[in-house]
């Protein structure tokens, strides 16, 4: 039975596995969560990724049925639906329509005037992570020790009381990837979270999304490493660092399988090898820092050289200047709308970036890096629209919204159950106050596998973090009468 | 040339086609017709009107110029006329890229110079910063050190974003002190120390004024100051240069009123997260606010109070705001203090007074030109695709004295290189 799973899981079958999405992933997570008494080994071959260790325990609230009435919709797979109605069930998005009948017991909010769209996602956060207030004590996201720290875990960081999820949340976000830092080579793996308040980062994990890895190209590592005299000091030290590491993954999963197959004695557990295993099996996504074209070029040749895929380039300042390679090589791109100049690797800046990496029918996404970016990805997307729009581009908002909901999605590999509107997809919704492209438009409320999170006009549905209590006013909240409208 | 490159920027039709004038960098005369101008003087909004433009100045502004004619006339319908955008704080032409030492004069280190510091001769005018923000709408800026040692940074001054050579406006236009926790920490640890040396230096800066002959002949007592640092308070002491005080926490902005009250100064805050909580002081004391409004991220301690209305609740109880563009994104990014100003519109500043804190309001707290239009004023302005606080909106014609401005620059360059990236080495021989 397990020779002849291991025997199919060559390197054709993982090439497929990775654009189905979460399916693989998932599968493997469960079966390890379910899985007897052989915790190193999934049904399919060695656990690398061992989504059973820190398993998710978050649990959505029940929630009575939500019908939001005649609004216009953005679906996200590139619709607009005028005076439409959507009906949010047990947590999944049970029908879209004309005239659906209302909940006998549930929410009714009527549209009219406002617009509806999937759950924003920041494929690129570091909420937790970097918290506010950012003091020498909170910063732990970035374990600037080694080149490699592969083995460190972004969610064995975040501090679930940040106050700033709740602001991203009022600005939409239901889904975001908190990531380590960019000074190494490897910086570790990142970890998706639902945006909900969470005693531990368990009670926030993104059921059965799979791991990222994060690299980093350029500027960084080597900066960092070479101010300290090791390599990489240049950025062929980098590729030398990445493919040094690369063999000695390769290595330690031929060992496992080995073992997996012939048993005998297991071999040691080292959590770096796991972690880039887990890459080179499919079943951990590739997140990779990386500004240039020539470098994105190189770092695809990589993949090739190793056999494994990239999920997806962040910070991809020149993304434009590669778009057809991207597409050819199925790798996305996450960027920014007109973010540049703080360094030379972001120099060669466009507006148009989004849009002309997108006509090249690559898969391209907004994405923040910032806890004030990711309160505007809506803003972001617009301008990054407009920028498209002025290139000569035909783009409007029923397909600009997928950089902000579905492309996030699929570089997460969580595309088939969120990021878009359709019927049976986790009910992340956002109710807009009016076209979302717009500096005027806020998230009036925002769902979350079909429970309602935030309600701008309801300050008993807006989250406060533990920290926010007894700051300013020993008494009151930290911003009065509810905060900001 | 000009044409060109006006024509990339996206003029095209409403000018070349429904007109027939060309555009040209040496147009004397425009005239806009039927757009929606804000003029944030004394003829308020004209819902749509004619603006006449001859000579580098305002000629006219009204509903209906009637047959009035100009070498260039523009069509402006469904599009906005404002002041053009001015920013409060930056480092355009001090900076070319952040984190390359070698391309930044804003700042020095472990210099005995504070006050004094003036980094005007090294401004460059021909840096990227300025196409790519003049494109955005900017037509003006302030220029200010920062500093990394003293809480001094020293002088800063007011540019016009022409590119030229001679485009600086203010040379010396305003002092840049650091309070609140960098303030503290520039000082050895303490907001006191930092707010003592503040107040030691303007005192000693007074004494230095009653007593110049004998300082200088080394007749006097030793002072903290150098001589320089003391020379270049004196405009501040004399009320002629704002001093620009950063500061966030309601109390470090309290403090910085106390000051106000024992010298003669004029300050400016800016941050001021908290300036919500002390709204009323504020006003009364009639000291403005410089404010990042999408900073609205208790990232510091000093910062707890930050929210996105403080602009909205500052200027409801009378304080005059200015708005600077978003703090992460920098100088390279200045314009976008017109979406931070939509943001405070959102947040409930009214739609005027958001087009008022990037443009009028900035020039009378520095005192400089420009900020408004009417007859016979500067013919800085900008012509929007249209709502200006608007993400989707963008600059269609760009006035500096009077001349419309290149809105070429890297961003559009690259773009259009690499429009339909393909491989081979054609992209090489593309301009």
């Amino acid at each position: 039975m397990r020779f002849t799973r291991r025997s199919v899981k060559d390197s054709v079958w993982r090439r497929l596995r990775l654009p189905l999405g979460v399916g693989g992933a998932l599968l493997a997570g469960m079966l390890t969560a379910c899985g007897g008494d052989d915790k190193d080994v999934a049904a399919d071959g060695p656990d690398f990724a061992r989504q059973g260790d820190f398993p998710s325990t978050y649990q959505p609230d029940e929630a009575a049925p939500v019908l939001i009435r005649g609004a216009t919709l953005l679906t996200g797979t590139g619709e607009k639906l005028l005076k439409a109605d959507l009906l949010l069930k047990d947590g999944k998005i049970a029908a879209i329509g004309d005239e659906l009948k209302a909940p006998r017991k549930g929410l009714v909010i009527e549209g009219a005037g406002k617009w509806v769209t999937p759950g924003i996602i920041d494929v690129h956060s570091h909420l937790g992570d970097y918290p506010a207030p950012a003091i020498e004590s909170s910063q732990d996201g970035n374990e600037m020790t080694s080149p490699n720290t592969a083995q460190v875990w972004a969610e064995h960081s975040v501090w679930t009381q940040d106050p700033q999820f709740a602001l991203a949340l009022a600005g939409g976000v239901t889904t975001l990837q908190i990531l380590p830092g960019s000074a190494n080579l490897f910086g570790g793996r990142g970890v998706t979270l639902k945006n909900v308040p969470g005693r531990s980062v368990q009670d926030m994990k993104f059921p059965g999304a799979p791991y990222g890895l994060k690299m980093a190209c350029g500027e960084n590592p080597k900066r960092v490493y070479g101010g300290k005299g090791s390599l990489p000091s240049t950025r062929m030290g980098n590729v030398a660092g990445y493919r040094q590491a690369w063999i000695e993954a390769a290595a330690y999963k031929e060992k496992w399988e080995n073992y997996y197959i012939n048993g005998g004695d297991a071999p040691d557990r080292d959590l770096q090898m796991e972690t880039l295993a887990g890459v080179l099996n499919g079943d951990i996504l590739v997140h990779n820092h990386c500004y240039r074209g020539e470098e994105m070029a190189i770092m695809m040749d990589i993949a090739r050289e190793f056999d494994f895929q990239i999920s997806t380039f962040h910070h991809a300042v020149e993304a434009y200047k590669v778009a057809d390679l991207l597409a050819e090589n199925n790798v996305c791109a996450a960027m920014w709308a007109d973010w540049w100049g703080f360094k030379h690797e972001a120099f060669d800046m466009t507006e148009a970036n989004i849009a002309i990496v997108d006509q090249a029918k690559a898969c391209a996404m907004i994405h923040s890096d910032s806890a004030v970016g990711i309160q505007h990805l809506n803003e972001e997307t617009a301008k990054a629209m407009v920028a498209g729009q002025r290139a000569g581009f035909e783009i409007q908002p029923r397909h600009a919204v997928t950089w902000m909901t579905r492309n996030p999605a699929r570089a997460l590999g969580i595309d088939d159950v969120t990021g878009t509107l359709e019927k049976g997809k986790m009910a992340d919704v956002v109710v807009w106050s009016s076209n979302p492209f717009s500096v005027y438009a806020k998230a009036e409320q925002v769902f979350i596998d079909g429970v309602l999170m935030y309600d701008r006009n309801d300050p008993a549905r807006q989250p406060h973090s533990d920290f926010e209590l007894g700051i300013l006013d020993a008494e009151g909240e930290r911003l009065p009468e509810g905060g900001e409208r | 040339m000009e044409i060109s490159n006006l024509l990339r920027a996206g003029m095209k039709v409403s000018l070349m086609c429904l007109f027939g004038f060309a555009v040209s960098a040496h147009s004397q005369s425009i005239l806009i017709k039927d757009a929606r101008i804000v003029t944030l003087a004394d003829q308020g909004t004209l819902e749509s009107g004619d603006l006449l433009v001859r000579d580098g100045k305002v000629v006219q502004i009204a509903e209906d110029l009637g047959d009035a004619t100009a070498e260039l006339i523009i069509d402006g319908r469904g599009k906005v006329v404002t002041p053009g955008l001015i920013a409060p704080s930056s480092a355009l032409g001090l900076t070319e890229i952040g984190a390359a030492a070698s391309t930044n004069d804003g700042a020095i280190a472990e210099q005995s110079i504070g006050a004094a510091f003036n980094p005007v001769v090294a401004f460059n005018p021909r840096s990227t910063l300025i196409p790519f923000n003049r494109a955005g709408g900017l037509t003006r800026a302030v220029v200010v050190p920062a500093s990394e040692d003293s809480i001094f940074a020293g002088q800063g001054f007011a540019i016009k974003l022409t590119g030229d050579f001679d485009s600086v406006i203010n040379a010396d236009l305003v002092q840049k002190v650091y309070f609140g926790e960098y303030g503290a920490q520039l000082a050895g640890g303490s907001r006191a120390m930092a707010f003592a040396q503040l107040e030691s230096a303007l005192e000693q800066a007074k004494e230095y004024s009653e007593n110049r002959d004998e300082i200088r002949r080394g007749q006097w007592r030793e002072l903290d100051f150098a001589v320089d640092d003391l020379e270049a308070l004196q405009p501040v002491l004399r009320e002629e240069q704002p001093l620009m005080i950063s500061a966030d926490r309601a109390s470090d902005i309290l403090q910085v009123l106390t000051l106000a009250n024992t010298f003669p100064i004029r300050p400016i805050i800016i941050g001021g997260a908290e300036g919500w909580m002390v709204a009323e002081q504020l006003a009364a004391a009639r000291v403005p606010v410089v404010v990042d409004v999408l900073g609205n991220t208790p990232d510091a301690f000093e910062k707890l109070g930050a929210r996105m209305d403080n602009a909205a609740l500052l200027h409801r109880a009378g304080v005059t705001v200015a708005i600077s563009g978003p703090g992460y994104a920098g100088s390279h990014n200045s314009y976008l203090s017109r979406q931070a100003a939509g943001n405070a519109v959102a947040y409930g500043l009214p739609f005027e007074e958001g087009i008022r804190a990037v443009t009028a309001n900035v020039a009378d707290i520095f005192g400089i030109e420009g900020g408004v239009l009417a007859p016979d004023g500067v013919a800085e302005l900008v012509l929007w695709s249209g709502d200006p606080l608007e993400v989707t909106s963008f600059a269609e014609l760009v006035l500096i004295d009077g001349k419309p401005q290149s809105l070429v620059n890297r961003s559009t360059r690259l773009r259009d290189r690499y429009l339909h990236p393909k491989a081979g080495t054609g992209h090489g021989y593309k301009n």
